[in-house]
């Protein structure tokens, strides 16, 4: 009777098989802080007509732009490459992403300026830009010319 | 004399190649969201026993991702069996390839993709340990 208890019991340890069998992997990740914006569009602005008795008409040109950042409190700054002709200004207005605060138009030059700022983790596209070209009288005729805008993306934390 | 003759069933057996490279994320497009990394640097070898039973292969991390943080994997399938495709990996385990019929043994890969929403924020270096585990299946 002991034999046989034996006996089944060294058969059931034989037969015994795990119910699972396991290994394991260890996945290391990280995220960095990412900024990115991208504007499209290379507006032409024309003044051509006034109203008799006042300056000039102001000239406007939409363009778009988009942002990704998983930052906090990050601001978006604008400046042209080179100084505007005398008594000429261009302006330029960003819409603001979810959460954030436009300053409205402002006037470029060469020093940067806030367009957008308290830009918080947000990934955003299709924004709207207006460019705005205005001139006073005594600007005269001023020929064709270009300027370059150049936007950051800075601050985040 | 009855015990010397009578035959082992082999179990089931299963062992990986390795752990992954470091999954990180550092770009986006502008306007979108940060762009995923994946990685399919490693394989999983399976042997399954004789006895006519089903067995399903099963995958859990050790604790959550961070939120907006998503790690899934994707198992290929050995023959007669079906990969559940890119899974979602969390503190339960779930099955990533199901139906896995006896007398398998085979190498098979896995590949771990990383994503995150912006609202994630900055993430440092951080690990998980995932456990697989091969289950009979129900």
């Amino acid at each position: 009777m002991q034999a046989r208890h034996i006996l089944t019991a060294v058969m059931l340890l034989l037969c015994a098989r795990p119910a699972a069998a396991q290994v394991q992997q260890v996945v290391t990740f990280q995220v960095d802080a990412i900024n990115q914006i991208a504007f499209s569009g290379n507006p032409s602005l024309v003044i051509t007509s006034a109203t008799a008795g006042s300056a000039p008409s102001t000239a406007t040109a939409p363009a778009t732009w988009a942002v990704t950042t998983n930052q906090s409190n990050a601001k978006i700054t604008a400046s042209i490459n080179a100084a505007m002709p005398a008594l000429v200004t261009l302006t330029v207005n960003l819409a603001a992403p979810t959460g954030a605060t436009s300053t409205g138009a402002q006037s470029l030059g060469t020093v940067a300026v806030d367009v957008v700022t308290g830009i918080t983790q947000v990934a955003q596209g299709s924004l709207a830009v207006i460019y705005a070209l205005s001139a006073t009288a005594t600007a005269g005729v001023v020929a064709s010319t270009t300027r370059t805008v150049t936007y950051t993306i800075t601050g985040g934390t | 004399m009855l015990v010397a003759s009578a035959e082992r069933v082999p179990a089931q057996t299963l062992s990986v190649s390795g752990s992954p490279g470091l999954l990180r994320i550092s770009n986006a497009v502008a306007g979108s969201e940060p762009i995923s990394v994946s990685n399919s640097s490693t394989t999983y070898t399976i042997t399954t026993p004789n006895p006519n039973r089903l067995y399903n292969l099963t995958a859990r991390l050790n604790a959550p991702m961070p939120p907006g943080i998503t790690l899934s994997g994707t198992f290929a399938a050995p023959p007669g069996a079906t990969s559940l495709g890119a899974i979602a990996l969390d503190a339960t385990a779930r099955n990533v390839v199901t139906n896995i019929p006896r007398r398998i043994d085979a190498t098979l890969g896995i590949s771990y993709e990383l994503s995150a929403l912006v609202t994630a924020g900055v993430v440092p270096n951080g690990s998980r340990t995932i456990t697989l585990t091969i289950v009979q299946a129900p």
